[in-house]
């Protein structure tokens, strides 16, 4: 049997542990791909998303309806994978710990496809790490608003609401964040592949 | 031009997305046919979101990872759980308390007060106003239709009101003829009142104007006889009289030494002799010691109350 979201959350809420499941199923691309985005690497993103479903199932209950699930469930995926990523980056100052960011970098192009032509191919693929290369290198701040409205579509208002901020501060971010991608990306505009 | 350009730049971003009021739009739009670095600005821009939408790859994981993050998670739920049964009784607890939260979160949102009026903050003041004034007129409605001795009638305490009717009046006839605690005032500042005796059952009945829905009983209860003496404070009876609030069809019953004594019941003792036996005295101290909670209210009795003649065994109350 099919439940609805809304029931699914009062199950959840009333301690159904299998209520979490089918939301987990919704939502786990949502929450990888954030995950993946944010922490630019894999191994990261799943704790990420460890951390982020069992906060879900831990505090269902705090759960209003004065915002979508959707907006809830970025709202700690976001939390948490941005958290992450300072843990992470405190840890490797004090020792020196090697990045492994480039993991997600390098196995972007992995999904480029095989096609008939291969120098135009080879060319997107190119283009494609370039892009992916140029939104991971944005600071963290820019690079979580642009993954937000670019990739997830999501509003200058519900960014805010999900970091906290005000829609000026997004507006801001975004803006400050397209110009610099402006500049990394002016090589492949005139790309033959655009 | 610069000022222009500055302030048109920070339209562009909301100019690409379309998000920007039609006005403004039509601004943006003919300054970048004049202005030469914000049309450029403006074709690398839109470029660049074509970039993103287009050529940016969203990381994906096989179905296969995805199966098996949610058994892991499922594990790590499981061992985070509770196992121990009072770790289970806390989680249960505390689940419960977090249940009984959201419904009253949920509830307490359904009948939110802005659900059902506007309210503006800069208006709050006003409302205070108005709550002030509406208090005002009202307040004098009430207390003509509500005035405050009505209500005090409950607010005297139960005890105030069982030493107003108290008395211990004894029957007519043989009141007089008994020296001792015949007609007794508990409070003597207190007017007495005459009691409305009922001579032909064991249950004396006495009646206040000033209590309100209350009634006095005493028990008169001769010691190892079953009848009920016809003289009220015989020298061997035991006299035994409480009092309950408010409720009119309360029977008569022996208190007991384990008996709660609320603020809605009182228990009077009489007993007899205790001023004549030193020992009964001094074991009437000490139970009284040991009773606290009766003996709190025993105090509301005055002394001499217990001035009579036959010690009274009070393990028995």
């Amino acid at each position: 049997m099919d439940r609805t979201e809304a029931l699914l959350i009062a199950d959840l809420c009333e301690g159904d542990e299998t209520a979490l499941a089918p939301l987990i199923e919704r939502y786990k691309r949502m929450v990888y791909r954030l995950a993946v985005q944010i922490t630019k690497n894999r191994a990261d993103a799943d704790d990420v998303m460890q951390e982020t479903f069992i906060k879900v199932y831990r505090s269902i209950h705090t759960f209003r309806k004065d915002a979508t699930f959707e907006t809830w469930l970025y709202r700690i995926a976001v939390n948490e994978a941005l958290n992450f990523v300072r843990r992470r980056d405190r840890r490797r100052e004090c020792s020196l710990e090697t990045s492994a960011e480039s993991e997600y970098e390098l196995t972007v192009c992995q999904n480029a496809q095989v096609a008939n032509d291969p120098h135009a191919q080879a060319e997107k693929s190119e283009l494609r790490q370039h892009v992916t290369a140029a939104v991971n290198s944005l600071p963290l701040k820019h690079r979580t608003v642009v993954i937000l409205h670019e990739f997830e579509g999501l509003t200058h208002a519900e960014i805010a609401s999900i970091l906290n901020c005000s829609e000026g501060t997004v507006r801001s971010r975004l803006h400050y964040a397209r110009k610099k991608l402006r500049i990394l990306l002016k090589p492949y505009m005139d790309a033959r592949t655009l | 031009m610069r000022s222009k350009c500055q302030k048109i730049e920070r339209l562009i971003s909301d100019y690409i997305d379309g998000r920007l009021p039609e006005q403004q739009a039509a601004d943006v739009t003919s300054h970048i046919y004049s202005c030469g670095s914000c049309k450029r600005e403006v074709t690398e821009l839109r470029k660049t979101k074509h970039l993103l939408k287009n050529f940016y790859i969203e990381p994906e994981a096989p179905d296969i990872y995805y199966a098996q993050f949610a058994t892991r998670l499922q594990q790590r739920i499981e061992e985070s759980a509770p196992t121990a049964p009072h770790q289970r009784i806390a989680a249960a607890v505390t689940r419960f308390g977090w249940q009984l939260r959201t419904q009253v979160y949920r509830y307490t949102d359904y009948f939110r007060l802005s659900r059902f009026i506007s309210i503006r903050q800069h208006a709050v003041p006003y409302y205070v106003l108005g709550l002030t004034m509406l208090m005002l007129i009202a307040t004098p409605f009430l207390l003509t239709h509500f005035p405050l001795e009505n209500r005090n009638e409950y607010a005297n305490s139960p005890s105030t009101a069982v030493h107003n009717a108290v008395t211990l009046a004894a029957d007519q006839e043989n009141a007089a003829s008994h020296s001792i605690n015949t007609r007794r005032n508990l409070n003597s500042e207190r007017t007495m009142e005459t009691p409305v005796v009922d001579s032909g059952s064991d249950i004396w009945k006495f009646t206040n104007d000033r209590v309100v829905d209350g009634y006095i009983f005493t028990t008169l209860e001769k010691k190892d006889s079953d009848k009920v003496p016809s003289v009220a404070l015989d020298i061997d009876s035991e006299l035994l009289t409480y009092a309950e609030f408010p409720a009119q069809d309360a029977t008569s019953e022996r208190l007991t030494g384990r008996d709660v004594l609320t603020d809605r019941r009182y228990a009077l003792l009489l007993l007899r002799g205790i001023n004549t036996s030193q020992q009964a005295r001094q074991e009437y101290q000490r139970k009284r010691s040991e009773f606290r909670g009766f003996s709190h209210k025993l105090l509301d009795v005055p002394l001499e109350m217990m001035s009579v003649e036959v010690g009274y065994d009070l393990i028995e109350l």
